[in-house]
């Protein structure tokens, strides 16, 4: 077995040699460790059933996709070396790499890009039962041709095939037995760049570089080391200390990153989340008074001091806006800043204006009316956020009670009784709005008990037919204009008052390069990062 | 006696610091309104203003004034605090007494139940009753009595049954006085002082617990107290060391002095001392 292992590494150390060979301007070199910090501890790595955060951290690393994205977010070949869209949208093929093998030495094939989509993503995938949903067959004419037969076009699928967001799974693996109660969804078996090795609970899981890999020459890095630490003190100071080597998604705190960036062994990377595009946003529960009357959503939406926010409670990490799609599409065109701009100078006096006309006059004690606020049991900044809009409402007349639930009980509270008035949360916009965007006001997304959607049971027929057009609109022109309108509606509507961007920010070593070279981040699988 | 009780309690120097810093708290928890006009939660100025430039203790993270939040965090603290413990005094007490005046099969039942809260770690206990109760001042108040009745329902049981084998007792007994009478006349009154002594220990640990909730962001979330200050700042020790300095200066100040007081109750009540 160590014989085995050596061979595998003098193998490498060779392919190595070569790729260096043949491109010699670069200065990649092998070898070394990478600690990276995951924040909490996933409850699995079954990154095909769960689409919890730190699941897909560890996950992306094991697993590969049929594509990767670059940073315009377009598609760049992976496990699929070449990819055909038929006319009318309805028919897609990929064209597989020959030769792949998973981490048990069983090649990849057709066979098992068919059981995947059809058998795991399309069934108990949290997302992919609604990205697939226009699959309606896979054929596999040969062992590296896949052909996916679609009901309806969905071209927001290809946006969603990386190996976060559908990894590749061995058929011989997970075939045998319960998909949602599978052994190897904690000992899983890839095609990724590194092999699953170790889960120590409470401690570690360790990753060791996949020699067999496909990409000739990667994995630089001889393995990665995925660290749970609970406290944020000790994380900021393992990062500080250079034990670990990268955090993201807030693992450290705001405050702390901007301290950590001032040392000279750390850089502070804010790439590698545009595929995710978190925007934060006031929800109003809008069939309860006073938030069904537009003009009251509308005030509040002035209300809130986006720099404010942004300036003290996440530190700088953010970008004002006011509508739902990311300003991360604008290479796409998809994102549209022609809507109502409620971050104004005088955005307190309209607010009052507008509550005014909507018939809520001050009483005695200065106030209009009172309403309970549901903090987002997020953390600090979350908590902080909260309080900051209780005073944003007081500013404008109206008396805010704060409750901190916890999470479970919250979600309950938002997605399922609809027992609240005003909350807060930031939906991931994820790599195309019909994935991330509909969910959170298109009415077809009122789901009582389904968390993440339209909790704040909105519905409007223009709004969810021109979603429902943009879904299967394949040319890029007409969609960009279809979003725009449904932009314009929903910003003038207010629903949601969308009021900042968050730019996650990740905490990287500065001995560990090109580590960040994707718009999933950390949710990449690090191939080709290496040490100094 | 009168005379002689304070005496003995103010005599002592320590007694007498710990008791004009809790008067000078009470008095700043009641005027405070007056005091501190800006609303603890209210954005009153940049954050992180030091202490001393323009505000006395500076501002915190989202620029609301440290001073006004010691003022009004001495009222919510210490009204839970009072109020939780007479809670659990009059609970306890009451549970306390029937058991040791009843003795047999109901002090057996009495004690078992009480038992049963001591074996759950109390401050593992509060967390639950708070998580599960959804956090309000309300619940706070009903989780700290809940863990703190336990002691005082064992001390007023064994004062009550020394004290009803005692010949005064058996003489109401004998003289066919109702079992209240007996209880709330007779024996209450002399098992006053232990009571008293640990009542006021009690209020410190109240404190205490109250603080610790509310660090863990399990406090009553309108209104501002000391843990609540502390369990904000705390991301920002390290550059502004007074969002958790000052009030946490304010708790040890405070729980200290409760404890001092305490002391001096007892040494003023004892009746062994009192002879002396």
């Amino acid at each position: 077995m160590r014989l085995v292992r050596r061979l595998a590494l003098i193998a490498g150390i060779g392919l190595t040699v070569f790729s260096l060979a043949s491109e010699p301007a670069l200065a990649q070199r092998r070898g070394g460790t990478l600690v990276q910090i995951t924040q909490p501890e996933p409850p699995s790595l079954g990154s095909y059933i769960s689409t919890a955060n730190p699941v897909g951290q560890v996950a992306s690393k094991i697993y590969d996709g049929l594509l990767e994205y670059d940073f315009d977010l377009k598609p760049i070949p992976s496990l699929a070396e070449s990819w055909t869209v038929s006319d009318d949208g309805k028919t897609v093929t990929f064209r597989l790499r020959s030769g792949v093998k998973f981490h048990d030495g069983q090649p990849m094939t057709s066979a098992d890009v068919q059981f995947t989509f059809m058998e795991v993503l399309k069934k108990v995938h949290p997302r992919g039962i609604n990205t697939f949903a226009e699959v309606t067959a896979i054929d596999t004419p040969d062992a590296q041709t896949v052909v996916f037969r679609l009901n309806r076009p969905a071209p927001y699928m290809m946006a969603a095939l990386s190996g976060y967001e559908s990894p590749i799974l061995p058929k011989h693996v997970f075939s045998q037995g319960d998909i949602r109660t599978h052994q190897n969804a904690n000992r899983p078996i890839g095609t990724g760049p590194f092999k699953f090795v170790e889960w120590r609970r409470g401690e570690f899981v360790r990753l060791d570089r996949n020699a067999d890999y496909w990409k000739p020459g990667l994995p630089y890095l001889d393995r990665i080391v995925v660290r749970f630490i609970g406290d944020t003190g000790t994380r900021a100071a393992a990062l500080e200390r250079g034990e670990a080597h990268i955090a993201g998604f807030g693992a450290v705190p705001y405050n702390d990153v901007k301290k950590l960036e001032a040392l000279p062994n750390i850089q502070i990377v804010t790439r590698g989340y545009e595929m995710l595009s978190p925007v934060v946003e006031l929800m109003f529960n809008t069939r309860r008074a006073p938030f069904d009357n537009v003009k009251v959503r509308q005030a509040i939406s002035y209300a809130i001091d986006r720099k404010f926010v942004i300036d003290n409670i996440w530190f700088g990490f953010g970008k004002p806006t006011n509508g739902p799609i990311s300003s991360n599409f604008a290479p796409t065109g998809l994102y549209s800043a022609d809507v109502t701009n409620y971050n104004v100078p005088d955005g307190i006096e309209r607010a009052n204006r507008l509550l005014d006309e909507a018939g809520f006059p001050r009483r005695a004690d200065g106030f209009r009316f009172e309403i309970t606020h549901d903090i987002t049991p997020y953390g600090e900044e979350w908590r902080r956020f909260g309080e900051y809009t209780q005073q944003a409402l007081a500013r404008i007349g109206i008396k805010a009670n704060l409750r901190y639930e916890d999470v479970a009980t919250w979600l309950k509270r938002i997605y399922t009784d609809y027992d609240y008035e005003v909350s807060s949360n930031h939906l991931f916009n994820l790599a195309d709005p019909v994935l991330g965007v509909h969910r959170a006001f298109h009415s077809r997304f009122i789901r009582p008990g389904t968390v993440f959607v339209n909790g704040v049971r909105w519905s409007d027929p223009r709004a969810d037919e021109l979603m429902d057009r943009a879904t299967i609109e394949t040319d890029p022109k007409k969609r960009a204009e279809l979003y725009a309108e449904v932009q314009r509606i929903v910003v003038a509507a207010a629903p949601l008052a969308w009021t900042h961007e968050i730019s996650f920010a990740t905490v990287l070593d500065r001995r560990f390069r090109d580590v960040i070279v994707s718009p999933l981040g950390l949710f990449s699988s690090f191939d080709r990062a290496w040490r100094e | 006696m009168s005379t002689s009780f304070w005496t003995r309690f103010l005599g002592n120097p320590r007694v007498l610091l710990g008791s004009i810093w809790l008067v000078l708290v009470v008095i700043g928890a009641l005027a405070a309104p007056l005091i501190a006009p800006l609303d603890p939660f209210a954005i009153s100025g940049r954050p992180f203003v030091r202490p001393l430039d323009g505000f006395v203790f500076g501002t915190d993270s989202l620029g609301r004034s440290v001073w006004s939040g010691l003022v009004h965090g001495a009222r919510t603290t210490l009204l839970i605090a009072v109020i939780a413990t007479l809670a659990a005094v009059a609970f306890g007490g009451l549970l306390g007494a029937l058991s040791g005046f009843y003795a047999g099969r109901v002090d057996n039942l009495l004690m078992r139940l009480t038992e049963f809260f001591q074996t759950i770690p109390s401050f593992i206990f509060a967390i639950l009753l708070v998580a599960v109760l959804s956090p309000s001042t309300t619940s706070v108040v009903v989780a700290i009595a809940t863990v703190s009745w336990p002691p005082i329902a064992r001390i007023v049981r064994a004062e009550v049954m020394s004290l009803r084998s005692r010949e005064f007792i058996q003489a109401a007994i004998t003289l066919g006085e109702r079992d209240g009478v007996i209880l709330f006349r007779q024996i209450l009154p002399n098992a006053l002082s232990p009571l008293i002594v640990t009542g006021s220990l009690l209020v410190a640990t109240a404190i205490l617990t109250e603080s610790a909730l509310s660090f863990l962001g399990l406090g009553a979330p309108n209104f501002m107290s000391w843990g609540f200050m502390i369990g904000a700042g705390r991301s920002f020790l390290r550059d502004s060391w007074w969002l958790v300095a000052i009030p946490g200066i304010a708790i040890l100040l405070t729980v200290l002095s409760i404890n001092l007081v305490g002391e001096g109750l007892n040494d003023a009540l004892n009746p062994r001392l009192r002879t002396l």
